[in-house]
C-alpha cells in the first residue's frame, strides 16, 4: 500500500494510512460529531467539522456523519445546500464516507416517518430492521461479515465486530453489497458504490477495528487524485 | 462476555473506593481521560464511567469530565452517578454517554424509571447493589432487606433489560467476584442482561466469570477497576480472557 502522507503533512501522520488527509466532518446540526473528529486526528488524518463550502472544496474526503430522524435530517441537508455540494464532490472523484444516518441518506428514499428522499448517490431504499421479533432499535457489538473485497476494509477479518445504534437499514444493490450483520435477520451494514462508502455502524466507537476502517477511508482520500 | 473497564470519577481525578468506602480511596490518574485514552487504545469495547461526586450529592458533578472521555475513546461509554431525574439523565447523554446506569432513584422513584425507561428503551442499565444477597441504597449506606434476585425479576418486569450486578463487600478488593451470588442472580432472571462488578483481581478471576457466562449467557459482562490500574494485566488480556 502506498504511503502519500508525506504529500500534505501538515499533521504529524504517526505513519498512518491516512496520515495527512484532509478530512471534512459534514456540520450539519445533527448530532455530536466529535468523536469523529477525535477518532480521525488519532489516525494522522487532518479533520475540520464544517458546511463552508470552500473548506469542503478543498478536503480529500467528505465524512456525512448523522444521528436521529432520516426525514428531518434530509431537510437539514436541503436547506444548508450540503445536498448540491455532496453531490458535486462525488463527481470530482472525492471520496465520501457516510456514517450511521449518514450512510442512509446516500440512498435514493427512506421509509421512515412517512418516508423521504435521499441524496441518490447508492441505488436503494432504506427500510425498518426486519429483527425478526427482536426490539428495535438495535444497539450493541454486532460481528460485520465482509461480502466483497474493498480499500476500506483492507486488514480487517470478516466477522469483526463493530457498534451499531440503529433502527433502519439500507437495502443497497448486490454489486454495492460490502458488509452485512445479523441481528434477527441478516441486514445491509455497509456499502461501496466507486467513490462513495457507507456503514451503518459507528467506526468512530469500534475501537481499533473502527479506527482501521477511518484509516483505511484516509488512506483512499490521500491516494485519490481529485478534478477541481 | 464484554470488558468494562471502570473509569469512577471523584473531585476531577480518576479514583478507585474500597468497598464503595469515600474515606478509602485511591487516586490513580489526575485525569480520567488519560486513563479512558489508556483503555481505549488497548482494545476497549465499552467503558464504565462513575460520577462519584454525583452519587453522593444527587445529580451530575462531572459532566465536563464525561464529555471529554466521551470524545476521547473509539468505543462507547455508560455512565452513572446521581442520576435522578430525567434532567441529568439528559446531560449526561447530551455529553456522550451511549448508556444510562440509574441506582438508588430506579428502586424508589418506579415514575422516573418508566418515563426513563419509554424515553431511553435499552439506554437504560439499572445498578443493583448488593450485601449479603441484600439491596442496598444510597451511595451503600443504607441497606432495604430486599432481595438482589427478587428485585432484578421485579424491575425486568417494569421493562429493564439490563443491570449493573455488584457485590458491595468484594469491591475494590480484588478478592475475587462473587461467583455464586452472580450466578443465582443469572439463573433467577434468564431474560435480564446481568454485568457483574466486583471483586476481579487477576486473569483467573475472568476465566471464571467467562465460564459462569457458559452456564448462564445472560451474564454478559464484567467490570474492572482497580486490577487494570494496577497494571495485574491489560485490556486485550482480559478481553481475550473474557471470550473462553
Amino acid at each position: 500500500m502506498s504511503e502519500q502522507s508525506a504529500a500534505n503533512s501538515a499533521a504529524p501522520g504517526r505513519g498512518s494510512r491516512g496520515g495527512g488527509a484532509r478530512i471534512c466532518i459534514l456540520d450539519y446540526g445533527v448530532g455530536n460529531v466529535r468523536s469523529v473528529e477525535k477518532a480521525l486526528e488519532h489516525i494522522g488524518a487532518v479533520a475540520t467539522i464544517t458546511r463552508d463550502p470552500a473548506e469542503v472544496r478543498a478536503a480529500d474526503g467528505v465524512i456525512l456523519p448523522g444521528v436521529g430522524a432520516f426525514p428531518r435530517a434530509m431537510e437539514r441537508v436541503r436547506e444548508l445546500g450540503l445536498d448540491e455540494l455532496i453531490v458535486e464532490r462525488r463527481d470530482a472523484g472525492v471520496p465520501i464516507l457516510g456514517i450511521c444516518l449518514g450512510l442512509q441518506l446516500l440512498f435514493d428514499s427512506t421509509t421512515e416517518l412517512g418516508g423521504a428522499a435521499g441524496l441518490g448517490l447508492l441505488p436503494g431504499g432504506v427500510e425498518e430492521l426486519e429483527a425478526d421479533g427482536l426490539k428495535v432499535p438495535h444497539i450493541g457489538w454486532s460481528p460485520v461479515r465482509w461480502e466483497k473485497e474493498s480499500a476500506l476494509t483492507d486488514g480487517i477479518a470478516s466477522e469483526t465486530p463493530f457498534y451499531l445504534v440503529h433502527s433502519f437499514a439500507p437495502h443497497p444493490d448486490a454489486e454495492d453489497l460490502l458488509g452485512t450483520a445479523a441481528y434477527g435477520a441478516r441486514f445491509a451494514c455497509a456499502a461501496q458504490c466507486d467513490n462513495v462508502f457507507g456503514v451503518q455502524f459507528h467506526p468512530e466507537k469500534s475501537s481499533a477495528a473502527g479506527l482501521r476502517l477511518l484509516a483505511n477511508f484516509a488512506g483512499v482520500c490521500a491516494r485519490t487524485p481529485t478534478a477541481a | 462476555m464484554i470488558l468494562y473497564p471502570a473509569i469512577d470519577i471523584r473531585g476531577g481525578c480518576a479514583v478507585r473506593l474500597t468497598q464503595g468506602d469515600y474515606d478509602r480511596e485511591t487516586v490513580y490518574d489526575a485525569d480520567p481521560a488519560e486513563a479512558a485514552r489508556r483503555w481505549g487504545s488497548e482494545g476497549a469495547q465499552f467503558l464504565h464511567v462513575v460520577d462519584l461526586d454525583g452519587a453522593k450529592d444527587g445529580e451530575p458533578r462531572n459532566l465536563r469530565q464525561i464529555e471529554r472521555i466521551a470524545t476521547a475513546v473509539p468505543c462507547p461509554i455508560q455512565v452513572g452517578g446521581g442520576l435522578r431525574n430525567s434532567r441529568a439523565v439528559r446531560e449526561v447523554l447530551d455529553a456522550g454517554a451511549e448508556r444510562v446506569v440509574i441506582g438508588t432513584a430506579a428502586l424508589r422513584d418506579p415514575e422516573f424509571l418508566a418515563a426513563m425507561l419509554e424515553a431511553h428503551g435499552d439506554r437504560v442499565v439499572v445498578s443493583v447493589d448488593a450485601r449479603d444477597g441484600k439491596v442496598a441504597l444510597q451511595g451503600w449506606t443504607e441497606a432495604t432487606g430486599r432481595d438482589v434476585a427478587d428485585t432484578v425479576i421485579e424491575l425486568s418486569e417494569r421493562g429493564v433489560v439490563r443491570f449493573l450486578c455488584t457485590e458491595i463487600d468484594v469491591d475494590g478488593t480484588m478478592d475475587g467476584p462473587a461467583l455464586d451470588e452472580l450466578a443465582r442472580i443469572g439463573a433467577a432472571a434468564p431474560s435480564s442482561q446481568i454485568i457483574a462488578s466486583g471483586g476481579v483481581g487477576d486473569l483467573s478471576d475472568l476465566q471464571h466469570l467467562a465460564d459462569l457466562a457458559q452456564a448462564h449467557n445472560n451474564i454478559e459482562g464484567a467490570i474492572v477497576g482497580r486490577a487494570l490500574y494496577e497494571q495485574r494485566f491489560t485490556v486485550s488480556e482480559a478481553n481475550a480472557a473474557l471470550r473462553g
